[in-house]
Order: C-alpha cells, then structure tokens, then sequence
C-alpha cells in the first residue's frame, strides 16, 4: 500500500495516537468521539481527487490508531463505521450515475468488489469532491451524536425491563450507561441494586457508583466480589455494561464479570448486557487471550511486600474478561434488543466487509 | 421486669396517701382525671406514661382495697420492699443471661441491615451483650475474644485449638465454690465463658461441637473425684482430644490428599486453610515434589496473603532433610543451601478472585478447599467465595476435593448461604480500600468509647457555637471533596439508601464436590449423614 498518510495529517492524528497510547483518554465514550472528531480532521485536512484515495488513507489511519491501543476494540469500530459510510456513499453516488439496475443482495455478496475498475469510473470533478466532502463530514457528525446521545436509546427500554421490588446486580460499575440505564428505571419503579466491589482495578469506581445510586434514591447494596455466588439465589436479573460487543454475540466486560454470568447461569438468572451500536464490532474473537488487558501487578501484591512479591512466580491482574454468548440473554442496544445470536445481523448494517481487515 | 417492680412499688405507698380518706371510690377517678388533664397539658407524654399513670391508678384501687380489709398502707410498701429484695437475691448466675438480653446497647443511629439479610446479626448486637459479664469472665477468654473479634485468630481449626487451650487454663484456675460440686457447676461457669466469647464472633460448627464434647465429659465425671484430680483428667482430656482430632487427623488427610499432588501439575486453592497449608509443606519438603500453585483470594481478609506468607516462610533443604520455619534461624547456621520452599519447588500464581476467570483456570489439574463445616446435607459450608470457585471449576471439569477434619461435621441442613451466615463489619470493606491487607480492627469497646467522645465533643461544639457551624458547613464541601478521592463512601452510614453487605461464608452443593477427604477416609459429600451417625456411635 502507498504511504498515502502526508506529514499534515500525520501531525494531525500524533497528539491522539500519543494521549492512547498512555492511556489517558479513558471511558469507551471518550475515546470514540476523540476518534470521530480526528477523523473528521483527517477527512477535511486530506486531498484527494478518487473517493477510494480517501477510503485508503482512512484505513491507514485506522490502522495507526488500532495499533496504538490495540486492546481497544472501539478505535476499529469506529474506523470501520466512517470507512461504511463513504462507501454508502460512493454507492448511492455511483447508482445516480452509471443508473445501473440495483443488483440483487445475494449477487453482491458474492461477487468480488474490483476497486480499480471503480478508481477509472470515479475521477470525478472538484464539485462532486467538495460535496462528498461535506455529505461525509456531515455523516460523522451524525455518528457523533449518536454515540453521544448512546444512553437515551438504552434508557428507554428499562421500565419494560425491570419490574417493582426487583434485585438487581451490576457488576460492572465502571459503566455510566448502566448508571443511566438504572437511573431512568427509577422515575417509575421501586428496586434494590447490588454492586461488586470490583477489587483492585474499579474499587473506588464502584464505591462512587453506589454512591450515585444511593443519591438516587435506589436501594443500593454494595457487596464483594467474592459474595456473588451467595447472594445470585436472591438476584432477579444481572445487568451488565459492555466496552466491546463481537460478532458472535459474546462481549468484553470488566475482569470479574465473567464469573458473575457464569454463576447467574448456573442459578438460571437473566443476563442483560447493554451496549451502544458503537460497541457492536465486524470482529470474531478468534483468540481470546490476546482479547485480555493485564494491569499493574502490584495492584493485587503490593510491591512494598518484597519478600512475597520476591517468592511469588506470577501475579495477574486481569483488566478486562471475555464473555461468551452463552451467557447473555439479551443486548440491549440504542436501537433495540437483540439476542446475541442476532448481533452478526446488526453489525452486517453498519459495516461493510471489505473493511473488517484494515491493513 | 426488676425495673417496673420498682415503679410499682413507688407507686404503692404513694397513691394510699392520696386516698386514706373514705371517700375512696370517687377519689380514684379524681386522680386518673387529674392524669388525663396531665396528658393533654403536655401533649409530649409517651406511651411508657401512660402505662405508668395507669398501674398508678390501679395500685390505688388496690390499695384503697386492702385498707378496706385492714392492711395498713406502711404494711404493703414493706411487703412490696421485701418482694424486690427476693427478686434481686435470685438474680445469681442463672439469671444472668435474663439480664444479657435486656442490657442491649441501643442502636445509636445504626444502619439497618437490607432486608434480605436482616435477620442476620450484626457486630453490634453481638457486642451489645458483652460488658454486664466480663466481671465473671477468665481473663484469657477475654483476650481470646478479642484476638477472634480483631481477626488475629481466623479460620476454623485455629479458633478451635485456642478455644481449647484457653478452656484448659479456665479449668486450671477453677475453684469449685461452696455447696456445689465441679460437675454440676463448671459446666455452667463455661457456659458463661463461652456466652462472652460469642461477642467477640459466632461459634464455630467445630467449636460447637467440641464444647458439646467436653461439656459431657464433665457431666461423666463422678461427684466423688477430688478437685484437683477432675480439673487434671479434664485437661488431660482436652490435650487427647486436640492431638487425636486436631493433629493427627491432619495428618491422616495430609496423607490421603497428597496422592492427588503429582510432580508438576497445577493445584488451585482458595484462602487460608490450616490443614492445606501444611499440606503443600508436606508434599514439597516430605514428598519432595515440585509442583505450581494457584493462591486465589479475596477482600476483605486476604486470607492467600497468609498462606503465601507462611509458605515463603517455610525453608527447605533441597539436601533430603525437611526443615520447618521455627529451626530456620538454625538451618541457616548449619546450610547454606537452605531456601524458602517458593524458589524452586514450589512456583506460586498468586490472583485476586476477579482475574481468575480469564485464562488462569485453563491449565489446573486439581482445586483444594478448606472447609469451615460439612453440613448433614453434604453442603460445603466455607468462606465466602468458595462456592464460586468450585463452580467454575466443575463446569470446567477440574476435580473439586476438600480436605475437612471430621470435627467439622454437623448435623445441620442448609440451603443457600443466605439464610444462615455470619455477618462481618461493614465498615471493613470501606476503610482503607487500597490497602490489599486484612482489616486492622480496634476492640468494639474502644469504638464505643470513641464514638462517645465524638458525640460529646459534638454537642459541645453545637452548645457554643452555633453560628461557626453553619459557617463550617457552607466551606465544609471542599474537604468533601477531597476525601472522595480516598474513600468515597467514608460517611456511608449517612447515606440512607446505601447499605454495604459483608458476609463470611458461602455454602458449595455437592454436585461441585468431587471428594471429601477426612481422618476416616476419602468420601462423597453424600457420605457426609452416614459420617455423623457412625461419629456419634463410637
């Protein structure tokens, strides 16, 4: 591939690719819009005279940004959804054009998309470029403010979910749509939430979580990690928030989920896992280990213990755990709820396969 | 009860005086409305007054009654005097359980527990018993009681083994008083020792069982036994009973359950337990094996931390001889190729519960778990977090044993965790969240104490200056704030929709256990009844 990334839009996406890699742009949300907003830079800084320069420069950048936090499913996910919405529109540009018969769903699938018969089609004039332009930057916009309005969707879905006197447990306190979500049930019903502790990484997270729930006047019960399988007999439903959705219906979570859903499924208890439509990835996990972020060791063994941490062959500590879609009962997304074995459908809508691979 | 007797009897001689006239029977009325015009003068009279006012009314008619037999009113106050002082006499020591239950310490403004686990006790019930006893109390029980409270002193079989050693000491410093013999009256001086310990935390199933024991020992003592020969046999007995049930059924368990411990393979355990402990010694420094272990633990005890703590501690002379840590200091004079047992033998994966799920559970052979009971209906009643771990890992086909003295045993049945636990303090899971070691406790009293003092300081500082505190409180947010990055929830006791839940223990169905290894051999949990009845045959 030509190095079609120039300085100028180098220098553009460095302070980014920079503040992800030390991790200082944190929260699912942020990091999404962080990206929309510089690809919408990248998209207006670039020159290009062919739609399929443009769709090669922004898989580059794609791959720039992936690769500098390469755990973070989301930088893709959002890559992928502006990458689909150029080819939307160079589709839809391209049927106004040669006003060839629309081809039937099964034939496109399985026919081989030959960019460079398009690239001759499509030297099209300054005009045109300028108003793709603007339809493309005007569609990120919208995506912004779909990732950003992500909750009113979710939240709407919770009084049919959550029935009065209910225990509810979330073991995901790191998550505000989960906060949302339990927030807006409130206004109409009366429950009791049980949170994990999430110890080491989240602890104060989930401390302020509860506080925040409490303020809510939801009856709020924080419990320890290790509690959950002696009190999942009393829990009604789990509810989780998700940093990743895959393909197949399973997702990533918090470390400490997946023994929670485990143990839900064991007493026969729902599992709901919220998601934005952001979250949803073209991905398969293929190889989940490489899935798990592992944090500061010292974490779980204080290094100031040098004669424990001295005699002690391996400390883990897990930051995320992939859960499989057995375990989960139903998505619920801001455009609906999905079983997991629907989610392939969903990101079908969104993405386009030719991007699942950006390199 | 003492408390209204009282009442009463002020009552008495007073209401006669009212009515000695003869014009009794209208002067009753006159006075039960001149308690009315009481209560709606000053609205503010509770219900305790009213009942008050009422028995007043009704001792005067009573009264009024018996002077019209011919009992004159000086009569009935001795009367009732000398019924009071009957009362107190019989308030001896049988009487002083009565006594426990009505010197509650009252809920100063105490979270209430969620519903679904309101019926279990919480610390400050437990303590509020505490201080109208501790006169009769052993001064080592008291101790003792405080290690337990504080968590020095954790787990099952150690709490047993020093409850025994103590009641050894309480049974050396026993005298026998007058008109009554040891058999008859020990028991009940333990029963009192044991009352105060249960403050400091619920019996053990273990410990239960063996008060049981030892309690009928006594009783077979005959009355004719001297003194001090009884108080010799019993201890005696209480040794006997710690070396046969205690000692060497670990080491009969170690024995068994170190067949399952190949060189190389990966053996998961949970927490702290005293018997598995000295089994991974066992099979390193005896055995000479090397093998991997997974330590997985939990807030809010960090009960690995002591078991890799001990371990690390533990030498080992790669030379044949196994050395334990109490001859370190001597094993290092002699060799210098003794090593902790951690460098090469054995290779500790130490994870905190929540991690445990992601990839670590892949390559482990077998799982080892304490136990803190064996219920009747062959549920593993443990520490909290047991029962998650033996779930995941039979779902994913790694054998579950647990390795359980048969003193542990009960005939209780149980069906989920909830409904009998204990609870621990809450405030253990807020103070120092970052601190990755088990809670350091000060003694309940000290709280109580302290707290008093607050209070005190508190009110002094509203007596005099009022106008300074709402001044404080508009510049108070800024400190909150900067406490939220520490603690969050460090006054959650205010906040009222907000409760914290600390169990200790969790209960592990049978499905999960593939073997229970006990001094009487390896079994099913199912075998668990069939234990019990043959135990309590012999």
């Amino acid at each position: 591939m030509p190095n079609t990334v120039t300085g100028e839009i180098r220098s553009i996406i460095d302070p980014v690719v920079s503040s992800l890699k030390r991790h200082q742009i944190e929260g699912d949300k942020d990091i999404a819009l962080a990206i929309s907003h510089l690809l919408m830079k990248v998209i207006s800084a670039a020159r290009w005279t062919n739609p399929y320069d443009l769709i090669d420069l922004i898989r580059e950048v794609g791959t720039i940004l992936s690769s500098a936090y390469p755990r973070k499913i989301i930088t893709g996910n959002v890559v992928r959804r502006v990458l689909a919405l150029i080819r939307d529109e160079i589709e839809t540009e391209h049927n106004e054009n040669a006003n060839t018969p629309m081809m039937s769903s099964m034939f496109s699938l399985l026919s081989t998309s030959n960019n460079e018969n398009h690239k001759e089609l499509h030297k099209q004039s300054k005009k045109q470029m300028s108003d793709l332009r603007s339809i493309i930057i005007q569609g990120i916009r919208d995506l912004v403010d779909e990732i950003s309005n992500v909750n009113d969707g979710i939240e709407t879905m919770s009084v049919d979910l959550i029935h009065d006197n209910e225990i509810l447990l979330t073991p995901t306190p790191t998550s505000d749509t989960v906060l949302q979500f339990l927030i807006k049930a409130r206004a109409k019903r009366k429950f009791t939430v049980l949170v994990t502790e999430s110890f080491p990484n989240y602890i104060k997270e989930a401390q302020n979580f509860a506080k925040k729930l409490a303020e809510h006047k939801i009856e709020t019960i924080l419990v320890p990690d290790s509690t959950v399988y002696a009190v999942m007999s009393r829990v009604g439903k789990v509810i989780i928030g998700s940093s990743a959705v895959f393909a197949n219906g399973g997702c990533m979570s918090n470390s400490g989920v997946s023994h929670v859903v485990e143990c839900a499924k064991e007493h026969r208890t729902p599992v709901f896992a919220l998601a934005g439509l952001y979250k949803l990835s073209p991905l398969y996990p293929f190889t989940r280990d490489d899935l798990i972020e592992v944090g500061n060791s010292g974490k779980a063994l204080n290094y100031d213990d040098f004669k424990l941490v001295d005699n002690v062959e391996l400390v883990t500590n897990a930051l995320d755990d992939y859960i499989s879609p057995d375990y989960i009962d139903i998505y619920i997304t801001n455009v609906g709820g999905f079983a997991p074995s629907f989610i392939y459908r969903i990101v079908l809508d969104n993405y386009k396969t030719e991007d699942n691979t950006l390199e | 009860m003492v408390e209204e007797q009282a009442q009463t009897s002020q009552a008495k001689p007073q209401a006669p005086a009212q009515v000695s006239d003869s014009q009794k029977a209208e002067k009753a009325p006159a006075a039960a409305a001149d308690g009315a015009s009481k209560g709606s003068d000053d609205k503010k009279l509770s219900n305790k007054e009213m009942k008050e006012l009422k028995k007043k009314e009704k001792a005067a008619k009573r009264a009024a009654q018996k002077e019209a037999i011919g009992i004159s009113p000086e009569q009935q106050a001795k009367n009732a005097e000398s019924k009071i002082e009957k009362k107190k006499s019989s308030a001896t020591n049988t009487n002083l359980k009565k006594q426990l239950d009505q010197t509650l310490i009252k809920d100063q403004g105490g979270k209430r527990i969620p519903a679904i686990f309101s019926h279990l006790e919480t610390r400050e019930q437990r303590n509020a018993s505490s201080p109208s006893i501790s006169h009769i109390v052993h001064p080592a029980i008291l101790s003792l009681t405080l290690k337990y409270s504080t968590y020095k002193i954790v787990g099952s079989t150690p709490r047993l083994k020093n409850m025994l050693e103590v009641f050894k000491v309480v049974i050396r410093d026993y005298e026998t008083p007058a008109n009554t013999t040891l058999t008859r009256h020990l028991t009940g001086h333990l029963s009192h020792q044991i009352e105060y310990l249960k403050t400091g935390r619920p019996l053990s199933i273990s410990m239960g069982n063996a008060i049981r024991w030892l309690k009928q020992e006594i009783s077979h003592i005959s009355i004719d036994t001297k003194e001090q020969q009884a108080k010799e046999t019993l201890c005696e007995k209480i040794d006997d009973f710690i070396k046969e049930k205690i000692e060497l059924s670990g080491q009969v368990i170690i024995e068994n359950a170190s067949k399952h411990i190949t060189d190389g393979s990966t053996i998961l355990t949970y927490g702290h337990s005293e018997v598995l402990e000295k089994l991974f010694k066992y099979c390193v420094i005896e055995q000479n094996k090397k093998f991997n272990l997974i330590v997985v633990d939990s807030r809010p005890l960090f009960e690995g931390k002591r078991l890799l703590t001990n371990l690390v501690n533990t030498n080992y002379n790669p030379d044949g001889e196994g050395l334990d840590s109490e001859v370190e200091s001597i094993a290092s004079s002699r060799s210098i190729k003794s090593q902790p047992i951690t460098h090469e033998n054995l290779k500790i994966h130490y994870v905190l519960i929540n991690s445990l799920s992601s990839t670590i559970l892949e390559d482990v052979d077998c799982v080892f778990l304490g136990a803190h009971a064996m219920l009747s209906n062959g549920r593993l009643y443990s520490r909290v977090g047991t029962g998650l771990i033996a779930m995941m890992c039979h779902a994913r086909n790694i054998p579950v044993l647990t390795c359980c003295e048969s003193v542990k045993f009960s005939d209780k049945v149980q069906l989920d965790s909830v409904t009998t636990n204990e609870l621990a303090d809450c405030d253990d899971l807020v103070q120092d969240i970052n601190s990755k070691k088990p809670p350091q406790k000060k003694s309940f009293a000290l709280e109580q104490f302290i707290k008093q003092c607050e209070e005190e300081k508190e009110s002094k500082n509203k007596n005099n200056n009022k106008g300074k505190q709402q001044q404080q409180k508009k510049s108070s947010p800024e400190p909150d704030a900067q406490a939220d990055d520490s603690t969050p929830l460090k006054d959650w006791k205010n906040i009222s929709h907000l409760n914290i839940l600390n169990i200790m223990y969790d209960l592990t169905p049978p499905e999960y256990i593939k073997k229970v290894v006990t001094e009487l051999g390896a079994l099913p949990p199912s075998a668990v009844p069939v234990i019990l009845r043959e135990y309590k045959n012999t």
